[in-house]
């Protein structure tokens, strides 16, 4: 079993896919490392596309609970975020 | 008169076609501000205990506030309140458009519509000329929303019905120009009267006190919304769709009947991707408003039409099982033409779906399946054959046909499309909003689970006191009356650029999540205009506004809300929310859905209320609610 990664939707349209799995157990920061290598060295699109972006895990947003120390396992999922108002 | 009032009601008797202009009372003016607040005040002064929604007591009031007619940013709208035929408390709207600007250039504050008439009738009224003329609207019964307008012409400003208000649907709506006052029922209260339409005109100017320092005021505002990231930047962008990746991750998107909290293919019914799938225009839709959250789609065989809102989005998309944009599009024209509210329509559906996974109905429609939508729709505006049943709400086809664990609705009132078993505030919010389950009566969600600062959404750290403040602020900004949207401008430019991760969020999370009393009190205090809403009241009024008095006027509206809703025979046993969010969990690390039980008695006490939900005598007294 793996973790599902969900990317916003500038990342899911620039990378031309919304989700991908990981092997767990894994870390924030290989969620990070492995999303930012799919930008193949484009560090500067990457780093444009995850400003102000915060992570959710399993619907919880990671600051309300280890930050980038939260473990991650099997079943889980990882999403990234942007804050947004609606109506 | 006060400032920024026209200082006129216009009381008219549909059942013998008289009218009268009345003076406002200027004491009721002060305590409740209009809108909403004088209208629920005029409701419980007209109205015996008991009367029937649909029946000739019940009158229905649209109310303007002193901020309509002026150029304030989101200030042109109106509020709707009568009994509601939906939940049988109290029953209030809130709608764009342009019809409150039409009422306040003709010199009305607020219209109230009284009795029944026997045939269609239609209204036109000239402020100028201080005339009302009931026309036979019989060739417009039966038109949509869309060709009521159309063929009542430019150069006025309407509020109309559809087939849905005129065949009673429980939540039709009151639609004007492209807007809707959509919820509890209110354009099933104007069609019990018979009545299609009303068009206003007029060309009365608005007095204000102060007009120059108003309009430097609002001239630097207006730069500020332009600049803000929300009100400048996301809403204009992508509207309110472009929440639903935002909610999809936090796991509170409304799915399947609210049996999850997030679908896979949620992204295809947001606002990004509608930017890029179809979109063919933004505008405001709301007169005079810069922050123009409405968007525009392409129909096959209609034409140019307005694009559906994140309610609409993601109660037929998701809810549904068809996050398809195509489908969310077409119902929700299908919706606003019929003059129908989307929110319990997509609830209803959804109910009946789940009914037929269940074997308790035979409805034809399944999660998933796009087919007889369409057709159901029409037959519940029509109320034809099983969508007479539809036509009726969540609650009473659960008493018909059972499945009252995933009744969606609160107080009869079907769910807003946040799932509050990820927002706790939300939740208290849900509850105890008197009229039922909606979500723009306080946004509390903004500041748990949606927003750029959010405090832990489900610990029980605050979910008391931000609904409180919220609902009173709310109460307040529904009698001025303005946008609802206008409160995201109060987290500032500088915290949406915070890293959501980072150290500094964190911290000013938590001291929030911390500050119970102490939030409280700063809510409260009376020393000076801290917002816009203070400020344009002061300058439009010459009265002293302070956000302790915009806190304590919402909480008297609140208050006075609850007295109605107590004296129609609502309880503290409706302030609740479905079994499936109180029982069923969404989120791995929780065992049962929301804690209400153990918040509740904390709100209560808050609110000065007794164990049972009843406002205290003195709380009454502080606040000058008269009974
Ligand atoms: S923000 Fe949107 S809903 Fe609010 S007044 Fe402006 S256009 Fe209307």
């Amino acid at each position: 079993m793996s973790i599902t990664v969900d990317l916003t939707y500038d990342l899911a349209k620039t990378l031309g896919i919304r989700r991908f799995e990981i092997e767990a157990p894994a870390t924030l920061q290989d969620v990070l490392r492995l999303t930012r290598a799919r930008f193949e060295g484009e560090d500067a699109a990457f780093e444009k596309l995850t400003r102000v972006t915060g992570f959710v895990v399993n619907g919880v947003l990671i600051s309300h609970g280890r930050g980038m120390e939260t473990p991650l396992k099997e079943k889980d999922r990882v999403s990234f975020l942007k804050a947004a108002a609606g109506g | 008169m006060i400032k920024g009032y026209a200082g006129r009601i216009l009381e008219v008797d549909l059942a013998d076609r008289s009218f009268a202009f009345k003076p406002l009372d200027e004491d009721i003016a002060r305590l409740y501000l209009g809108g909403k607040g004088y209208g629920t005040r005029l409701l419980y002064d007209m109205t015996e205990p008991g009367i029937d929604p649909l029946g000739p007591e019940n009158p229905l009031i649209f109310a303007t506030g002193p901020l309509n007619g002026s150029l304030a940013p989101q200030s042109n709208r109106f509020a709707v309140v009568c009994k509601s035929p939906l939940t049988g408390g109290i029953g209030s709207a809130a709608c764009g458009g342009s019809f409150a600007y039409g009422l306040k250039k003709a010199g009305i504050d607020i219209l109230v519509l009284r009795h029944q008439s026997a045939t269609p009738l239609r209204l036109e009224i000239n402020g100028d000329r201080d005339i009302v003329d009931f026309l036979d609207a019989s060739e417009l019964w039966g038109k949509g929303t869309n060709a009521t307008q159309v063929a009542l012409g430019k150069g006025r400003n309407h509020a109309v019905i559809g087939p849905a208000g005129e065949n009673l649907v429980l939540y039709a709506g009151i639609v004007s120009d492209e807007r809707i006052a959509g919820r509890t029922g209110v354009g099933a209260v104007m069609g019990s009267k018979r009545l299609k339409a009303i068009s206003v005109t007029g060309t009365r100017k608005l007095d204000m006190e102060d007009e120059n320092k108003f309009k430097d005021y609002t001239k630097w505002l207006r730069q500020l919304f332009r600049d803000h990231p929300v009100l400048g930047e996301k809403l204009r962008r992508y509207g309110t769709m472009g929440i639903v990746n935002t909610t999809n991750a936090r796991n509170i998107i409304p799915t399947h009947n609210f049996k999850y909290g997030h679908h896979d293919d949620a992204m295809n019914v947001s606002g990004e991707y509608l930017e890029d799938h179809g979109l063919v225009g933004v505008k405001s839709s709301c007169i005079h408003c810069p922050v123009a959250c409405g968007r525009d789609v392409t129909l096959e065989g209609v034409g140019r039409v307005k694009g559906p809102e994140y309610e609409t989005a993601a109660l037929l998309g998701p809810n549904l099982d068809i996050p398809d944009l195509r489908w969310v599009n077409e119902w929700n024209y299908l919706a606003d033409d019929l003059g129908m509210d989307s929110i319990s329509l997509g609830a209803t559906l959804s109910f009946a779906m789940e009914l037929q996974e269940r074997g308790l109905l035979q409805s034809g429609l399944a999660f998933g399946d796009p087919t007889g939508i369409g057709e159901m729709i029409q037959d519940i505006a029509h109320r034809r054959g099983l969508g007479s049943d539809l036509a009726d709400g969540v609650k009473r086809v659960s008493e018909k046909y059972g499945g009252k664990a995933f009744a969606m609705h609160v107080k009869g009132l079907e769910l807003s499309a946040y799932d509050p078993r990820g927002s706790f505030a939300q939740g208290v919010e849900y509850a105890t909003t008197n009229r039922g389950g909606c979500h723009v009566q306080g946004a509390s969600m903004y500041f748990e689970s949606t927003g750029p600062l959010t405090i832990n959404p489900q610990n029980l750290k605050l979910k008391a006191e931000i609904p409180v403040v919220q609902q009173n602020l709310a109460c307040a900004i529904n009698s001025m009356v303005l946008c609802i949207f206008t409160t995201y401008g109060l987290i500032p430019k500088a915290v949406h650029q915070m890293n959501p991760n980072g150290f500094l969020h964190r911290t000013i999370a938590l001291l929030f999540e911390n500050s119970g009393p102490f939030y409280r009190l700063v809510s409260g205090l009376k020393l000076m205009p801290l917002l816009w809403y203070e400020k344009w009241l002061t300058y439009i009024t010459g009265e002293k506004f302070t956000s302790g008095r915009l806190q304590e006027i919402g909480e008297r509206i609140f208050n006075l809300e609850r007295m109605y809703n107590l004296r129609e025979g609502l309880t503290g046993k409706d302030d609740t929310l479905p079994d499936r969010i109180l029982h069923e969990s969404t989120f791995p690390h929780l065992r049962s859905g929301h804690p209400l039980d153990q918040l509740l008695p904390r709100y209560y006490k808050i609110r000065g209320w007794d164990e049972h939900g009843v406002p205290l005598p003195r709380t009454l007294a502080r606040l000058q609610v008269r009974l």
